[in-house]
């Protein structure tokens, strides 16, 4: 693994390997790779843990990283500048907003949740609790047809 | 500036990402990096070593600039159609410069010399900056909507010169063939009417293909200047 590389890094080797076969199968992911790390694979996840954090407080992009690596109790690592275009393109598809704020003569933007982004949160997270339910079932030697339809 | 967001800058720029999302995404890695170096500078280790591993926890440059090339939204309209911003966005700022100078001009006929068939006669105090102004934005119209539309051109890289050309065409000739035309008042005590006119006499055509090159080399030159001095720049993509 490489552990500087940007993008998501899941700790647990088997649930990386399922999402990873996950992607490849739904032709989401392009090449499949022997390191645990996916670009395609980041698009739709730092979305989804953005927009949960920001569902609570209003943060900046470190604040943001740090959160992600607190809560999840460091098993999923975001490269730490992936954040960003997420949240520029997140901003203008109006899920976010976004305000400059000089805090000890730092510069910040600190981004915000807008109605749009809790819809779409809302769908995220639907979408992927019923994968990790679909991989759940998978791993417990249920059906196989229901993570690939 | 380190060198490192200088690179991600141009790589972005040229890539075709807009400028506002470049600027703003490196101000939020600049800080986000200077988190980090304090983080690791906290957990004991000396100022040169805490950059270098903020750095590597940021991500490759080839990585940082990757994931936002790959974002098309976030591409700007220059980039995206460059023909069509940079032909017709000269149309629509000279459009928008002489209609704010006939403004003046028709409002100034009309408040200050009510009753004259023209505008263009002898006039005092007040009226003197107030037409001034007007015949100030009409004669460098042309030349900011250029220089408007190179630095559009330079700010977002743009490398492929034709577009550029036209700009410069289209702002040089509708420059150079505009003229006031002035339709006095066909009511006594009226205001006429103010308009542009694109075709001059053939008297005159001379002195309009005159005005059309002076312009032409005006709009291009910075523009000129930029390329020059960007190719001989020692600075190389890695």
């Amino acid at each position: 693994m490489a552990p500087n590389a940007p993008g998501i890094i899941i700790r647990t080797p088997l649930e990386g390997k399922m999402f990873l076969l996950y992607l490849e199968l739904r032709g989401t992911m392009v090449e499949m790779t022997s390191r645990e790390t996916n670009p395609n694979f980041m698009n739709g996840v730092p979305e989804l843990l953005v927009l949960r954090l920001l569902e609570d407080a209003e943060m900046y992009g470190y604040e943001i990283v740090q959160a992600i690596r607190d809560r999840t109790d460091a098993v999923i690592v975001v490269g730490e500048g992936v954040v960003y275009p997420a949240l520029h393109s997140l901003e203008r598809a109006g899920a976010l907003k976004s305000r400059r704020k000089t805090v000890a003569g730092r510069s910040r933007i600190y981004y915000s949740m807008k109605p749009a982004g809790s819809r779409r949160l809302a769908d995220l997270a639907a979408q992927w609790t019923s994968l990790a339910g679909a991989i759940q079932k998978t791993l417990a030697g249920g059906q196989h047809g229901n993570v690939v339809a | 500036m380190a060198t490192w967001l200088r690179e991600l800058r141009e790589r972005l720029l040229r890539a075709g990402v807009a400028p506002r999302h470049v600027r703003r995404y490196l101000t939020e890695l600049r800080e986000h990096w200077s988190d980090l170096t304090a983080e690791e500078e906290r957990a004991g280790r000396n100022r040169a070593e805490a950059e270098t591993l903020a750095l590597a926890r940021l991500g490759r440059l080839d990585d940082l600039a990757r994931i936002m090339i790959e974002r098309p939204e976030l591409r700007s309209w220059t980039a995206r159609a460059p023909w069509v911003v940079l032909g017709t966005g000269p149309v629509l700022g000279l459009a928008a410069g002489w209609g704010m100078a006939l403004l003046i001009l028709w409002s100034g006929w009309t408040w200050f010399l009510g009753g004259s068939q023209t505008p263009f006669v002898p006039v005092h105090g007040f009226a003197i900056a107030y037409f001034g102004v007007g015949r100030m934005l009409y004669y460098t119209a042309p030349l900011l909507t250029g220089w408007g539309m190179i630095l559009l051109a330079g700010r977002q890289r743009v490398r492929a010169v034709w577009p550029v050309i036209l700009g410069a065409l289209v702002v040089a000739l509708l420059g150079a063939t505009g003229a006031v035309d002035v339709r006095p008042p066909v009511v006594p005590g009226d205001t006429g009417d103010v308009g542009i006119r694109f075709f001059p006499p053939a008297s005159q055509l001379a002195d309009a293909a005159g005005h059309a090159l002076l312009l032409f080399v005006l709009v291009t030159l910075p523009y000129l200047v930029w390329r020059w001095r960007s190719s001989r720049s020692d600075f190389e993509p890695q």
